[in-house]
């Protein structure tokens, strides 16, 4: 017997799982369906889920400082639901943004004054009080350690960083989608998983519902898209939603590494979270008193688009694969090495590999389509976990609004931010007819 | 005093492992020093401080990738290196034949360290090979050495957390076990420096060695599909920690 929702979402990640909450909590009726065994356990629970401000748009960092907001009163925005898994933990290291040719840092300064983001101004030597570990000399442009030049003594030095002291990290991503979930479910919301959607049914350019791989089928006048890296092969099971995207997204392949800690020093206690565009990498505390070091996209690293059902299931070249290769490691780890002259780099590669739904030009789509009734989360690109919950809301809003009758496509929603005084921001910013946002990073700082 | 390090470029024990042809690994996967020699390769450093006048020669059988390996040993501390290069597999007699070759052509070994086993083929035979060849005492899963003027005393730990100690002449073959040291991995500036070491590529078919009266060849390579059946530890939180401490005293046997 076909069952019916108000609205199904498919995928129980970072983005889906909030999505469903606040339309859970608006009183809809929601069904949501992913892959894997859990809530969090696709490529959420690979994000390296960094909370920090600085984004290459204003919309950007005022959706970011908003997310902040939630993290920091965690408790409360899931309604003191109980998780018989525990909590996830906002850890508040805060953030350092390494003023440099990397990033277009007097552009985000000039967000964060906008924004009104809390921030301090530090000289070199402030950030080496801070980060004794660290040597703020200029090693621009970004290099891979193939190339000889790589090694070349720096000759300039660097001109301090912006010190954000809200911002760190989530200390379990999947464990704060299964918080979500939890307070999802108190609030009526339906999870099903371990199930594959194969169609996404319609009738005169309406949504009717899914057909599941084991033939199941589900009826709502609503579905989302929140499919993460599987984001593209969902849009193309809705007819013309594909065709009627202009921002187009895919899977992108991403390795982030674990270095420890130099001896003597307790990053995991006493560290920041810091991104390095002098050496194109942000890193953060990990457990066991590890570095993690993320990649922030360089021009020299090699961009590996993969199919990420292959991926997931362990098929695929090396390099294409779900295995760290060597080559990256040392990419990764050589480059904090440079700022970290101490820092011991292990000969195993340790760390973790995963895929970013990728769009164009590394801005989400949060929109509906050109199917009444379907609509999407997507694109996140590496850099929107700390918005989920703000990307919830946001989402549910507009989702209700359009089935209330707005033109969003002509008449975009405005929403309106809860913590941000006075901010409102026009979601037609992040529309799947917007042409490429030139103003963005191209990178995963979004 | 000239210490060879036998160095050996293996698939990381992460990889997933896929069989080609039956017989033989694919090798496009990610490469490491076998973890072993991490500990031979820190051993010998250490002796090295002891001694000034020490050489210590990284020295590897293996493709043009093992390059890398040898390249990371000099990161961590040894002061050159030797490819003995090869498109081969080499069974652990023609390895043992090959390392004895290129020593000799280098002057020979004062000391000898090997990891006690390779991680790829856990033979562990290739140090015992070598030691007959050189007719040289050989000692495995080594947790201690120390050095006066050309003896050594070693202390090899056996099964069950038993050791033994020997006083051996140099020179001698010592099979590194991870008990040895904590290995040092290269910081920043000692990769810079070993990028300034050289490294001797000799061809194996350069070696001129003389035809092995026996040998052995992988016929057969079978994929050995592991069945993981974890179990789940319920109950409160001191049950729980009871339960954990029930399985690091009989099963994992750590306390």
């Amino acid at each position: 017997m076909t069952q019916t929702y108000d609205a199904i979402i498919i995928g129980a990640g970072a983005i889906g799982a909030p999505i469903a909450y606040e339309l859970s909590k608006m009183g809809y009726k929601t069904l949501s369906l992913d892959k894997t065994h859990d809530a969090g356990e696709g490529s959420t629970a690979g994000s390296c889920a960094i909370v920090r401000a600085h984004y290459s748009t204003e919309d950007g960092v005022a959706t970011a400082y908003e997310g902040m907001k939630y993290w920091l009163d965690w408790e409360n925005y899931l309604d003191h639901v109980e998780d018989e898994k525990g909590l996830a933990k906002y850890m508040n290291t805060g953030s350092i943004l390494i003023k440099s040719q990397g990033h277009d840092w007097k552009k985000v300064q000039r967000h964060y004054d906008a924004v009104g983001v809390t921030y301090e101004e530090w000289d070199n030597d402030q950030v080496v009080q801070h980060v004794p570990v660290v040597n703020m000399k200029e090693y621009w442009p970004v290099k891979r350690p193939e190339d000889p030049a790589f090694f070349d003594p720096p000759k300039k030095d660097l001109q301090g960083a912006i010190f954000c002291p809200e911002g760190g990290y989530v200390n379990d991503p999947a464990l704060s989608t299964h918080n979500t979930m939890r307070a999802a479910q108190e609030k009526g919301g339906t999870f099903i998983f371990n199930v594959e959607v194969t169609e996404i049914r319609s009738q005169n350019n309406r949504v009717t519902g899914v057909t599941l791989s084991n033939g199941t089928q589900y009826d709502a006048d609503i579905v989302v898209n929140c499919g993460g890296p599987h984001s593209f092969k969902v849009n193309q099971m809705a007819e013309g939603v594909f065709e009627g995207c202009n921002i187009k997204t895919k899977a992108l392949r991403h390795e982030v590494m674990h270095c420890p800690s130099p001896e003597g020093y307790d990053y995991l206690n006493d560290g920041y979270h810091m991104s390095d565009g002098d050496v194109g990498c942000y890193y953060r505390p990990e457990v066991g008193n590890m570095f993690l070091i993320g990649s922030e996209d360089p021009d020299c690293d090699p961009q590996e688009w993969v199919d990420p059902d292959n991926f997931y299931s362990g098929k695929g070249e090396p390099g294409q694969n779900n295995q760290l290769t060597m080559g990256q490691w040392k990419a990764q780890c050589y480059r904090l090495g440079r700022r970290i002259e101490s820092l011991q780099v292990p000969e195993q590669p340790k760390g973790v590999v995963d895929l970013y739904d990728c769009s164009d030009d590394w801005i989400p789509v949060y929109d509906k389509s050109d199917m009444d009734g379907f609509y999407m989360a997507i694109g996140t690109s590496g850099n929107q976990f700390k918005n989920a919950p703000v990307v919830g809301r946001m989402m549910a809003e507009l989702i209700d609004a359009v089935e209330k009758g707005q033109d969003h496509d002509n008449d975009p929603y405005q929403y309106t931010l809860k913590y941000v005084p006075g901010r409102v921001i026009d979601m037609g910013f992040y529309s799947r007819k917007r042409q490429i946002n030139y103003d963005s990073s191209f990178s995963v700082n979004g | 005093m000239k210490i060879f390090v036998c160095v050996k470029h293996v698939p990381d024990s992460a990889a997933v492992i896929t069989v080609k042809d039956d017989c033989r690994i694919d090798n496009r996967v990610t490469h490491i020093i076998n973890p072993y020699d991490e500990h031979a390769i820190t051993g010998a450093c250490q002796i090295r401080k002891t001694c000034s006048s020490a050489e210590v020669v990284a020295l590897c059988l293996g493709r043009d990738t093992a390059l890398d390996g040898l390249r990371s040993a000099m990161a961590m501390g040894a002061d050159r290196g030797i490819l003995i290069r090869t498109d081969q597999d080499h069974d652990a007699m023609d390895t043992a034949a090959a390392l004895k070759a290129a020593m000799d052509r280098d002057g020979g070994p004062d000391l000898v360290f090997t990891g006690k086993e390779a991680i790829d083929t856990n033979g562990g035979e290739t140090l015992f090979r070598l030691g007959a060849l050189y007719r040289m005492p050989a000692m495995s899963n080594v947790v201690s050495v120390v050095l006066d003027r050309n003896q050594a005393d070693i202390i090899c730990e056996e099964e069950k957390g038993t050791r033994t100690e020997f006083e051996v002449r140099l020179p001698c073959i010592l099979g590194a076990a991870k008990g040895l040291n904590q290995p040092r991995y290269p910081t920043m500036p000692d990769i810079i420096k070993s990028r300034k070491k050289p490294i001797d590529i000799l061809d194996y078919a350069d070696l001129d060695l003389d035809p092995l009266p026996a040998a052995t060849r992988v016929v057969r390579l079978t994929a050995c599909e592991e069945d993981r059946n974890p179990a789940q530890l319920k109950g409160d939180a001191d049950q729980v920690a009871d339960q954990i401490i029930q399985v690091l005293k009989h099963q994992a046997r750590v306390i």
